[in-house]
Protein backbone atom coordinates (compact mmCIF):
# COMPACT_ATOMS: atom_id res chain seq x y z
CA UNK A 1 0.00 0.00 0.00
CA UNK A 2 1.40 3.48 -1.16
CA UNK A 3 2.36 5.57 1.59
CA UNK A 4 0.23 8.92 2.05
CA UNK A 5 2.75 11.73 2.39
CA UNK A 6 -0.35 13.62 4.24
CA UNK A 7 -1.12 10.88 6.95
CA UNK A 8 0.32 11.83 10.09
CA UNK A 9 -0.03 9.30 12.48
CA UNK A 10 3.04 10.85 14.99
CA UNK A 11 1.71 14.36 14.53
CA UNK A 12 -1.36 15.26 16.61
CA UNK A 13 -1.03 18.78 16.41
CA UNK A 14 -3.14 21.17 13.92
CA UNK A 15 -1.69 21.93 10.72
CA UNK A 16 -0.37 25.90 10.57
CA UNK A 17 0.02 27.31 6.96
CA UNK A 18 4.21 27.79 6.52
CA UNK A 19 3.95 30.95 4.15
CA UNK A 20 7.10 31.67 1.95
CA UNK A 21 8.85 34.48 2.77
CA UNK A 22 9.59 35.29 -1.13
CA UNK A 23 5.66 34.35 -1.44
CA UNK A 24 5.57 37.84 -2.90
CA UNK A 25 8.88 38.15 -4.54
CA UNK A 26 7.69 37.64 -8.68
CA UNK A 27 11.51 36.91 -9.17
CA UNK A 28 10.80 33.67 -7.01
CA UNK A 29 7.10 33.01 -7.05
CA UNK A 30 7.45 30.17 -10.09
CA UNK A 31 10.32 27.96 -7.93
CA UNK A 32 8.66 28.63 -4.96
CA UNK A 33 5.38 27.38 -6.02
CA UNK A 34 7.32 24.34 -7.53
CA UNK A 35 8.94 23.00 -4.46
CA UNK A 36 5.19 23.49 -2.76
CA UNK A 37 4.17 21.12 -5.79
CA UNK A 38 6.82 18.64 -5.61
CA UNK A 39 6.88 18.73 -1.77
CA UNK A 40 4.37 15.67 -1.37
CA UNK A 41 6.53 13.23 -3.70
CA UNK A 42 9.54 14.54 -1.33
CA UNK A 43 7.70 13.59 1.63
CA UNK A 44 6.81 10.53 0.20
CA UNK A 45 10.41 9.34 -0.77
CA UNK A 46 11.31 10.91 2.62
CA UNK A 47 8.83 8.51 4.41
CA UNK A 48 10.40 5.63 2.16
CA UNK A 49 13.58 5.81 3.45
CA UNK A 50 12.20 6.23 6.98
CA UNK A 51 10.41 2.63 6.35
CA UNK A 52 13.06 1.11 4.80
CA UNK A 53 15.25 2.50 7.82
CA UNK A 54 17.39 3.79 4.79
CA UNK A 55 19.33 6.28 7.03
CA UNK A 56 21.88 7.39 4.28
CA UNK A 57 19.40 8.09 1.73
CA UNK A 58 17.09 9.92 4.78
CA UNK A 59 20.18 12.18 5.49
CA UNK A 60 21.04 13.45 2.13
CA UNK A 61 17.50 14.25 1.87
CA UNK A 62 17.71 16.65 4.93
CA UNK A 63 21.29 17.74 3.75
CA UNK A 64 19.25 19.07 0.65
CA UNK A 65 16.15 20.42 2.61
CA UNK A 66 18.73 22.49 4.72
CA UNK A 67 20.33 23.94 1.89
CA UNK A 68 17.32 24.33 -0.03
CA UNK A 69 14.70 25.66 2.32
CA UNK A 70 15.71 28.85 3.28
CA UNK A 71 16.44 29.70 -0.65
CA UNK A 72 13.06 28.97 -1.05
CA UNK A 73 12.20 31.37 2.30
CA UNK A 74 11.08 28.40 4.76
CA UNK A 75 14.08 28.91 6.79
CA UNK A 76 12.08 26.87 9.31
CA UNK A 77 12.47 23.84 7.16
CA UNK A 78 16.06 24.35 7.14
CA UNK A 79 16.66 24.15 10.99
CA UNK A 80 14.75 21.26 11.35
CA UNK A 81 16.70 19.71 8.27
CA UNK A 82 19.61 20.49 9.94
CA UNK A 83 18.69 18.92 13.55
CA UNK A 84 17.18 15.68 11.49
CA UNK A 85 21.04 15.74 9.53
CA UNK A 86 22.68 16.01 12.94
CA UNK A 87 20.93 13.57 14.63
CA UNK A 88 21.35 11.42 11.89
CA UNK A 89 24.87 11.71 11.84
CA UNK A 90 24.88 10.71 15.37
CA UNK A 91 22.67 7.69 14.92
CA UNK A 92 24.80 6.40 12.12
CA UNK A 93 27.81 7.02 13.83
CA UNK A 94 26.60 4.62 16.83
CA UNK A 95 23.01 3.82 18.29
CA UNK A 96 21.52 4.25 21.58
CA UNK A 97 18.17 4.44 22.53
CA UNK A 98 18.45 8.08 23.51
CA UNK A 99 19.19 8.84 19.80
CA UNK A 100 17.14 7.02 18.14
CA UNK A 101 14.11 9.03 19.93
CA UNK A 102 15.80 12.18 19.25
CA UNK A 103 15.91 11.35 15.47
CA UNK A 104 12.12 9.94 15.75
CA UNK A 105 11.69 14.13 16.72
CA UNK A 106 13.22 15.41 14.47
CA UNK A 107 12.37 13.82 11.97
CA UNK A 108 8.47 14.29 13.46
CA UNK A 109 9.25 17.78 13.15
CA UNK A 110 10.64 18.26 9.78
CA UNK A 111 7.36 16.24 8.30
CA UNK A 112 5.17 18.03 9.76
CA UNK A 113 6.55 21.78 8.68
CA UNK A 114 7.22 20.07 5.05
CA UNK A 115 3.33 18.79 5.13
CA UNK A 116 2.61 22.41 6.14
CA UNK A 117 4.45 24.38 3.42
CA UNK A 118 2.09 26.86 1.32
CA UNK A 119 3.15 29.58 -0.85
CA UNK A 120 1.14 32.81 0.76
CA UNK B 1 20.62 32.15 -27.49
CA UNK B 2 22.65 34.39 -29.21
CA UNK B 3 22.22 37.48 -26.50
CA UNK B 4 24.22 34.60 -24.62
CA UNK B 5 27.13 35.06 -26.81
CA UNK B 6 28.96 38.34 -25.27
CA UNK B 7 27.72 37.20 -21.85
CA UNK B 8 30.38 35.58 -19.17
CA UNK B 9 29.62 32.07 -18.67
CA UNK B 10 29.01 30.84 -15.52
CA UNK B 11 28.94 27.52 -14.48
CA UNK B 12 27.32 25.81 -11.12
CA UNK B 13 28.06 22.60 -9.99
CA UNK B 14 25.43 20.93 -7.57
CA UNK B 15 24.23 18.13 -7.18
CA UNK B 16 20.87 20.01 -5.77
CA UNK B 17 18.20 20.48 -8.38
CA UNK B 18 16.94 23.12 -5.74
CA UNK B 19 20.09 24.75 -5.93
CA UNK B 20 20.29 24.80 -9.59
CA UNK B 21 16.77 26.88 -9.23
CA UNK B 22 17.26 28.83 -6.30
CA UNK B 23 20.62 30.37 -7.91
CA UNK B 24 19.15 30.23 -11.90
CA UNK B 25 16.18 32.85 -10.01
CA UNK B 26 17.87 34.44 -8.35
CA UNK B 27 21.33 35.31 -10.91
CA UNK B 28 18.08 36.12 -13.50
CA UNK B 29 18.88 39.98 -13.56
CA UNK B 30 22.92 39.24 -13.63
CA UNK B 31 24.50 39.34 -17.20
CA UNK B 32 25.44 36.43 -17.35
CA UNK B 33 25.15 33.48 -19.14
CA UNK B 34 24.55 30.71 -16.43
CA UNK B 35 24.61 26.88 -16.87
CA UNK B 36 23.92 24.35 -14.35
CA UNK B 37 25.95 20.71 -13.88
CA UNK B 38 24.80 17.67 -11.09
CA UNK B 39 28.55 15.83 -11.56
CA UNK B 40 31.99 17.02 -11.28
CA UNK B 41 33.09 15.43 -14.06
CA UNK B 42 30.95 16.82 -16.95
CA UNK B 43 31.51 20.34 -15.89
CA UNK B 44 35.19 19.43 -15.67
CA UNK B 45 35.01 18.37 -19.75
CA UNK B 46 32.64 21.42 -20.24
CA UNK B 47 35.21 24.28 -18.55
CA UNK B 48 37.85 22.64 -20.74
CA UNK B 49 36.15 23.87 -24.27
CA UNK B 50 33.99 27.01 -22.72
CA UNK B 51 36.01 28.55 -20.84
CA UNK B 52 33.34 29.94 -18.14
CA UNK B 53 34.38 33.32 -16.54
CA UNK B 54 33.59 31.82 -13.40
CA UNK B 55 32.63 28.12 -10.96
CA UNK B 56 30.22 28.47 -8.15
CA UNK B 57 31.56 24.57 -6.88
CA UNK B 58 29.64 22.89 -4.42
CA UNK B 59 32.07 20.70 -2.06
CA UNK B 60 29.85 17.77 -1.22
CA UNK B 61 28.77 16.06 -3.95
CA UNK B 62 28.27 12.21 -5.06
CA UNK B 63 31.07 10.32 -7.55
CA UNK B 64 33.53 13.03 -7.55
CA UNK B 65 33.48 15.90 -4.97
CA UNK B 66 34.37 19.80 -5.25
CA UNK B 67 37.97 19.35 -3.62
CA UNK B 68 38.85 16.58 -6.54
CA UNK B 69 36.83 19.14 -8.99
CA UNK B 70 39.56 21.68 -8.05
CA UNK B 71 42.57 19.84 -8.21
CA UNK B 72 41.92 18.80 -11.35
CA UNK B 73 40.73 22.45 -13.42
CA UNK B 74 44.37 23.15 -11.52
CA UNK B 75 45.82 20.86 -12.89
CA UNK B 76 44.58 21.70 -16.56
CA UNK B 77 46.24 24.31 -18.15
CA UNK B 78 42.98 25.32 -20.20
CA UNK B 79 40.96 25.64 -16.79
CA UNK B 80 43.83 26.64 -14.44
CA UNK B 81 43.12 30.65 -13.94
CA UNK B 82 38.80 30.26 -14.04
CA UNK B 83 38.19 32.06 -10.60
CA UNK B 84 36.33 29.39 -8.81
CA UNK B 85 33.90 30.33 -5.69
CA UNK B 86 33.00 27.21 -3.62
CA UNK B 87 29.58 27.06 -2.22
CA UNK B 88 29.13 24.64 0.51
CA UNK B 89 27.59 23.75 3.44
CA UNK B 90 30.80 22.68 5.13
CA UNK B 91 31.58 26.22 7.29
CA UNK B 92 34.09 25.05 9.26
CA UNK B 93 38.01 26.37 8.32
CA UNK B 94 39.51 23.33 7.94
CA UNK B 95 37.09 22.81 4.34
CA UNK B 96 37.74 26.10 3.71
CA UNK B 97 41.67 26.14 4.11
CA UNK B 98 41.61 23.21 1.85
CA UNK B 99 39.59 24.57 -0.78
CA UNK B 100 41.26 27.83 -0.88
CA UNK B 101 44.78 25.77 -0.92
CA UNK B 102 43.37 23.85 -3.82
CA UNK B 103 43.28 27.50 -5.70
CA UNK B 104 39.46 28.67 -4.92
CA UNK B 105 39.45 32.34 -4.89
CA UNK B 106 36.41 32.55 -2.60
CA UNK B 107 34.10 30.57 -0.15
CA UNK B 108 30.73 31.44 0.59
CA UNK B 109 28.75 28.82 3.36
CA UNK B 110 25.27 27.41 2.14
CA UNK B 111 22.52 29.08 2.91
CA UNK B 112 24.29 32.16 1.55
CA UNK B 113 23.15 35.39 1.68
CA UNK B 114 21.95 36.28 -1.96
CA UNK B 115 22.99 39.78 -2.28
CA UNK B 116 26.27 38.89 -1.23
CA UNK B 117 26.99 35.84 -3.06
CA UNK B 118 25.63 38.26 -6.28
CA UNK B 119 28.31 40.86 -4.96
CA UNK B 120 30.88 38.30 -4.85
CA UNK B 121 30.23 36.69 -7.97
CA UNK B 122 30.32 40.02 -9.54
CA UNK B 123 33.77 40.92 -7.78
CA UNK B 124 35.01 37.18 -9.39
CA UNK B 125 33.91 38.33 -12.95
CA UNK B 126 35.49 41.34 -12.41
CA UNK B 127 38.61 39.87 -11.58
CA UNK B 128 38.42 37.51 -14.23
CA UNK B 129 37.92 39.81 -16.83
CA UNK B 130 41.42 41.47 -15.76
CA UNK B 131 43.46 38.66 -16.48
CA UNK B 132 41.51 37.83 -19.60
CA UNK B 133 42.75 41.64 -20.26
CA UNK B 134 46.16 40.60 -19.30
CA UNK B 135 47.06 37.33 -20.89
CA UNK B 136 45.00 39.00 -24.08
CA UNK B 137 47.87 41.34 -24.64
CA UNK B 138 50.04 39.57 -26.50
CA UNK B 139 53.79 40.79 -24.28
CA UNK B 140 52.31 40.17 -20.67
CA UNK B 141 52.60 36.93 -18.95
CA UNK B 142 49.20 36.64 -17.41
CA UNK B 143 50.74 35.12 -14.07
CA UNK B 144 53.23 37.03 -13.13
CA UNK B 145 52.69 40.38 -14.95
CA UNK B 146 55.80 40.78 -16.34
CA UNK B 147 57.35 40.86 -20.06
CA UNK B 148 56.85 37.65 -21.54
CA UNK B 149 58.92 35.39 -23.73
CA UNK B 150 57.97 37.02 -26.47
CA UNK B 151 58.46 40.47 -25.45
CA UNK B 152 61.96 39.62 -23.81
CA UNK B 153 62.91 38.93 -27.45
CA UNK B 154 61.93 42.00 -29.02
CA UNK B 155 63.15 44.12 -26.41
CA UNK B 156 66.81 41.73 -26.59
CA UNK B 157 67.47 42.72 -29.53
CA UNK B 158 66.76 46.60 -29.71
CA UNK B 159 69.14 46.66 -26.19
CA UNK B 160 72.01 44.56 -28.18
CA UNK B 161 71.99 46.49 -30.61
CA UNK B 162 71.72 50.00 -28.67
CA UNK B 163 74.96 48.48 -26.94
CA UNK B 164 76.84 47.80 -30.09
CA UNK B 165 76.08 51.36 -31.63
CA UNK B 166 76.50 53.58 -28.44
CA UNK B 167 79.16 51.34 -27.01
CA UNK B 168 77.74 51.30 -23.76
CA UNK B 169 77.68 48.87 -20.80
CA UNK B 170 75.35 45.83 -21.07
CA UNK B 171 74.28 42.70 -18.53
CA UNK B 172 71.83 40.16 -19.12
CA UNK B 173 70.81 37.57 -16.77
CA UNK B 174 68.46 34.46 -16.93
CA UNK B 175 67.25 33.40 -13.27
CA UNK B 176 66.02 29.67 -12.59
CA UNK B 177 64.13 28.64 -9.48
CA UNK B 178 65.75 25.99 -7.66
CA UNK B 179 64.21 22.96 -7.37
CA UNK B 180 60.64 24.38 -8.64
CA UNK B 181 59.17 21.01 -9.55
CA UNK B 182 59.83 20.10 -5.48
CA UNK B 183 58.13 23.07 -4.83
CA UNK B 184 54.81 22.28 -7.15
CA UNK B 185 54.70 18.73 -6.04
CA UNK B 186 54.84 18.67 -2.69
CA UNK B 187 52.89 22.10 -1.61
CA UNK B 188 50.40 22.16 -5.27
CA UNK B 189 49.90 24.36 -8.38
CA UNK B 190 49.08 27.18 -6.24
CA UNK B 191 52.06 27.15 -4.16
CA UNK B 192 54.14 27.07 -6.95
CA UNK B 193 51.91 29.84 -8.65
CA UNK B 194 52.89 32.30 -5.99
CA UNK B 195 56.70 31.90 -5.69
CA UNK B 196 56.26 32.91 -9.43
CA UNK B 197 54.52 36.05 -8.85
CA UNK B 198 56.93 36.32 -5.53
CA UNK B 199 59.65 36.42 -7.47
CA UNK B 200 58.28 38.76 -10.40
CA UNK B 201 57.61 40.76 -7.28
CA UNK B 202 61.00 41.11 -5.68
CA UNK B 203 62.76 41.28 -9.89
CA UNK B 204 59.91 44.43 -10.20
CA UNK B 205 61.04 46.09 -6.75
CA UNK B 206 64.59 45.33 -7.04
CA UNK B 207 65.43 46.88 -10.87
CA UNK B 208 65.63 50.10 -11.71
CA UNK B 209 63.17 51.53 -14.25
CA UNK B 210 65.61 50.79 -17.38
CA UNK B 211 65.63 47.29 -16.45
CA UNK B 212 63.45 44.70 -18.35
CA UNK B 213 62.16 41.71 -16.48
CA UNK B 214 60.56 38.84 -18.24
CA UNK B 215 58.93 35.72 -17.59
CA UNK B 216 61.31 33.33 -19.91
CA UNK B 217 58.92 30.44 -20.08
CA UNK B 218 58.11 27.63 -16.85
CA UNK B 219 60.24 28.52 -13.59
CA UNK B 220 62.69 31.04 -15.96
CA UNK B 221 63.54 34.56 -15.90
CA UNK B 222 64.89 36.91 -17.70
CA UNK B 223 66.00 40.19 -16.79
CA UNK B 224 68.10 42.63 -18.97
CA UNK B 225 69.88 45.57 -17.72
CA UNK B 226 70.69 48.35 -20.04
CA UNK B 227 73.99 50.68 -19.05
CA UNK B 228 74.94 47.69 -16.34
CA UNK B 229 78.21 46.58 -15.75
CA UNK B 230 78.70 42.63 -15.17
CA UNK B 231 79.98 44.04 -11.80
CA UNK B 232 77.13 46.24 -11.40
CA UNK B 233 75.05 43.45 -12.46
CA UNK B 234 76.35 41.26 -9.83
CA UNK B 235 75.29 43.49 -6.96
CA UNK B 236 71.68 43.26 -8.40
CA UNK B 237 71.70 39.90 -8.64
CA UNK B 238 72.60 39.32 -5.83
CA UNK B 239 70.04 41.80 -4.01
CA UNK B 240 67.72 39.83 -6.03
CA UNK B 241 69.03 36.09 -4.87
CA UNK B 242 69.17 37.38 -1.20
CA UNK B 243 65.47 38.60 -1.21
CA UNK B 244 63.96 35.22 -2.41
CA UNK B 245 65.94 33.58 -0.03
CA UNK B 246 64.66 35.44 2.99
CA UNK B 247 60.71 35.04 1.84
CA UNK B 248 58.64 33.25 4.68
CA UNK B 249 56.31 31.83 2.25
CA UNK B 250 52.62 31.42 3.94
CA UNK B 251 51.90 28.52 2.11
CA UNK B 252 55.11 26.67 3.38
CA UNK B 253 56.89 28.70 5.79
CA UNK B 254 59.33 26.15 6.76
CA UNK B 255 60.79 25.75 3.09
CA UNK B 256 62.87 28.87 1.79
CA UNK B 257 62.54 28.97 -1.78
CA UNK B 258 66.06 30.04 -3.60
CA UNK B 259 67.03 30.91 -7.46
CA UNK B 260 69.94 30.19 -9.53
CA UNK B 261 71.09 32.97 -11.60
CA UNK B 262 73.26 33.28 -14.45
CA UNK B 263 74.96 36.51 -15.94
CA UNK B 264 76.08 37.68 -19.11
CA UNK B 265 77.53 40.71 -19.82
CA UNK B 266 80.15 43.50 -20.91
CA UNK B 267 81.31 46.92 -19.65
CA UNK B 268 82.94 47.67 -22.50
CA UNK B 269 80.29 48.36 -25.13
CA UNK B 270 81.71 46.88 -27.97
CA UNK B 271 79.95 43.35 -27.97
CA UNK B 272 79.24 42.07 -31.67
CA UNK B 273 77.96 39.29 -30.01
CA UNK B 274 74.96 38.63 -31.72
CA UNK B 275 71.68 38.68 -29.27
CA UNK B 276 71.34 35.07 -29.57
CA UNK B 277 74.94 34.13 -28.19
CA UNK B 278 73.98 36.33 -25.87
CA UNK B 279 71.48 34.38 -24.39
CA UNK B 280 73.54 30.87 -24.61
CA UNK B 281 76.58 32.73 -22.45
CA UNK B 282 73.46 33.25 -19.88
CA UNK B 283 72.30 29.73 -20.51
CA UNK B 284 75.78 28.19 -19.39
CA UNK B 285 76.58 30.93 -16.82
CA UNK B 286 73.34 29.40 -15.17
CA UNK B 287 74.18 25.97 -15.61
CA UNK B 288 77.21 26.67 -13.88
CA UNK B 289 75.46 27.95 -11.32
CA UNK B 290 73.29 24.81 -10.75
CA UNK B 291 76.19 22.67 -10.22
CA UNK B 292 77.86 24.43 -8.05
CA UNK B 293 75.13 23.48 -5.72
CA UNK B 294 72.16 25.95 -6.38
CA UNK B 295 71.45 29.82 -4.58
CA UNK B 296 73.99 31.54 -6.38
CA UNK B 297 75.03 34.02 -9.05
CA UNK B 298 77.93 32.94 -11.79
CA UNK B 299 79.11 35.45 -14.24
CA UNK B 300 80.44 35.61 -17.54
CA UNK B 301 82.14 38.78 -19.16
CA UNK B 302 81.14 38.20 -23.08
CA UNK B 303 84.14 39.95 -24.03
CA UNK B 304 86.25 37.31 -23.23
CA UNK B 305 87.39 38.16 -19.55
CA UNK B 306 87.50 34.80 -17.19
CA UNK B 307 83.81 34.19 -15.61
CA UNK B 308 83.41 35.00 -11.90
CA UNK B 309 81.24 33.74 -9.15
CA UNK B 310 79.41 36.57 -7.54
CA UNK B 311 78.00 34.68 -4.75
CA UNK B 312 79.70 35.28 -1.41
CA UNK B 313 76.38 34.52 0.72
CA UNK B 314 75.23 31.13 -1.00
CA UNK B 315 76.43 27.55 0.62
CA UNK B 316 80.09 26.45 -0.06
CA UNK B 317 80.15 25.09 -3.90
CA UNK B 318 79.63 21.17 -3.54
CA UNK B 319 81.99 18.98 -5.34
CA UNK B 320 81.49 16.50 -7.94
CA UNK B 321 78.80 16.58 -10.13
CA UNK B 322 75.23 16.85 -9.37
CA UNK B 323 72.91 14.04 -11.50
CA UNK B 324 70.54 16.98 -11.80
CA UNK B 325 70.35 20.19 -11.90
CA UNK B 326 67.01 21.91 -11.24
Amino acid sequence: MPIDPFASPDSPRPRVPLKSEFASDPEMLEIVELFVQEMPGRLEQMHNSWNNNDLQALKRAAHQLKGAGGGYGYPAVSSAAAALEQALKSVLGGQSAAEMDSLRRQFNELSELCRSVTVK
Amino acid sequence: MPADETKPVVFLVDDSVDVHRLLTARLRHENIALRTFTKGADALAAAKSQAPATILLDLQMPGMDGFEVLRQLKDNQATHSVPVIVLSGLAGSEDKVTAFDLGATDYVTKPCDLAELRARLRASLRTDRLLRLLADRADVDGLTGLGNRAHFNKRWVEKVAECKRYKHPLSLAMLDVDLFKRINDTYGHPAGDEVLQGLAQILQRECRETDVPCRYGGEEFALIMPNTSPADAITLAERIRSSLAKVMWARHPETPVTVSIGLAGTAQGQAALPPEQWIEAADRSLYAAKHQGRDRVVSTDVMGNPASGGSAAGPVPKQGNLAKAG
